[in-house]
């Protein structure tokens, strides 16, 4: 117990040193850290829960087989995914087949499905999936895991520039979806609101 | 109007969003812009809500993952890695890097080589080179003047074949173009 608990507060960097060093416990609980979190990030470039599950697995797989050329220097988050969307590139291209409908109510639905989809749809990431799969990719990478824009252009093979824009339509296109009508919210003051911002 | 204001709009969003990404402070034109400009203000005011629904949401949908597939997948992982690290050993050296630029760089080159050594050896030098035979003519003749006489005369032939192309072709000219000078032309 007390193992597990020191565990949990070793980095993920520190944890692949582990690994590399012949821990098989370590990658396990880097299993038990990323595997849902990976799942949620390639469910859309998917047509089933299926084949996204077998390229986590095999994403793990050739995680551990590398895991010698992993830098303590970078961020594990960014070499894992790297990996996983590297692979499901190539996935595509040998299988030369398109990827998975993005929106899950253009594609038949059991009728299961449907009702998880409906309790689903006050979630966020719910809505962010219906944006298309770059601009959720972008807001998982973004928000999900709070990477900064460098990492992520260099995930998602893209220049940081592109990575701005693809977040900034995701932002506006999220806005246009939100249930809340944004336009008939009335704010209390100009100078208030404008103090609300401070933070930008 | 209207559309000048969308597009200013359209720019200051831009604005808002990348001083979100920057972790910049937003200009003052923009703040006197969001002051004014509701639509603007609201997405500023979406794009500061995000980030907590985002984190929010994701842990509700993190806590209903199944694990099963972390089992799965602990199953297929190998016992050693297939760099084979001891427990607690050294970590093998990093591969070289391989430089594939190399390769089409050596090809080119070996076949600049190739086209070079075909010219030297496999194509026939000028026919018109001199042979022995012929420079043993040459050296038999009587004075210095008939040598040069000789070695000049493959000039003249070029000269004379030249003169009758020149010859040929002006007399082309002539016949298909017909012009006429003087009292005759028409």
């Amino acid at each position: 117990m007390d193992n597990t608990r020191a565990v949990n507060h070793i980095s993920d960097e520190e944890l692949a040193s582990k690994v590399a060093a012949g821990s098989r416990s370590s990658f396990e609980e880097l299993i038990t850290r990323y595997s849902s979190r990976l799942y949620y990030f390639l469910r859309y470039r998917f047509k089933t829960d299926q084949d996204t599950e077998d390229l986590i697995q095999e994403t793990f797989l050739k995680a551990f087989h590398n895991i010698d050329r992993f830098s303590s220097e970078h961020k594990f988050s960014t070499w894992l995914y790297t990996i996983a969307i590297r692979l499901t590139i190539s996935r595509f291209r040998s299988e030369k087949k398109r990827s998975g409908p993005l929106d899950p109510s253009s594609s038949p639905l059991d009728p299961q499905d449907i009702v998880i989809q409906k309790q689903e749809s006050q979630n966020i990431w719910q809505m962010a999936s219906k944006l298309g799969k770059r601009q959720y990719e972008a807001l998982w990478l973004h928000y999900g895991e709070d990477m900064p824009i460098k990492d992520m252009a260099k995930i998602l093979n893209k220049k940081p520039i592109t990575v701005r824009v693809l977040l900034h339509r995701a932002r506006q296109n999220l806005g246009k979806r939100m249930d809340q009508p944004l336009a008939t919210r009335k704010l209390a003051g100009t100078t208030s609101a404008a103090h609300k911002f401070s933070f930008l | 109007m209207m559309r000048r204001s969308k597009m200013f709009c359209t720019l200051h969003k831009w604005k808002i969003s990348q001083a979100l990404d920057s972790g910049k402070p937003i200009s003052s034109h923009v703040r006197k812009h969001l002051s004014k400009c509701d639509s603007c203000r609201e997405y500023a005011e979406l794009c500061t809500s995000l980030k907590p629904k985002f984190t929010q949401d994701k842990q509700a949908i993190l806590q209903d993952f199944d694990d099963s597939l972390n089992k799965r997948i602990m199953a297929s992982i190998p016992d050693k890695p297939e760099w084979g690290a001891e427990p607690g050993g050294r970590i093998r050296a990093k591969r070289s890097v391989r430089r594939p630029v190399l390769i089409p760089s050596l090809a080119a080159a070996l076949t600049v080589l190739a086209i070079s050594i075909s010219i030297l050896f496999i194509f026939p030098r000028s026919k018109k080179a001199p042979s022995l035979g012929q420079l043993s003519i040459l050296f038999s003749a009587a004075s210095p003047e008939d040598v040069l006489l000789k070695v000049e005369s493959p000039l003249e032939k070029e000269y004379t074949e030249l003169k009758r192309a020149f010859e040929s072709t002006s007399k082309y000219l002539i016949s298909s173009l017909d012009f006429r000078i003087g009292p005759q032309a028409k």
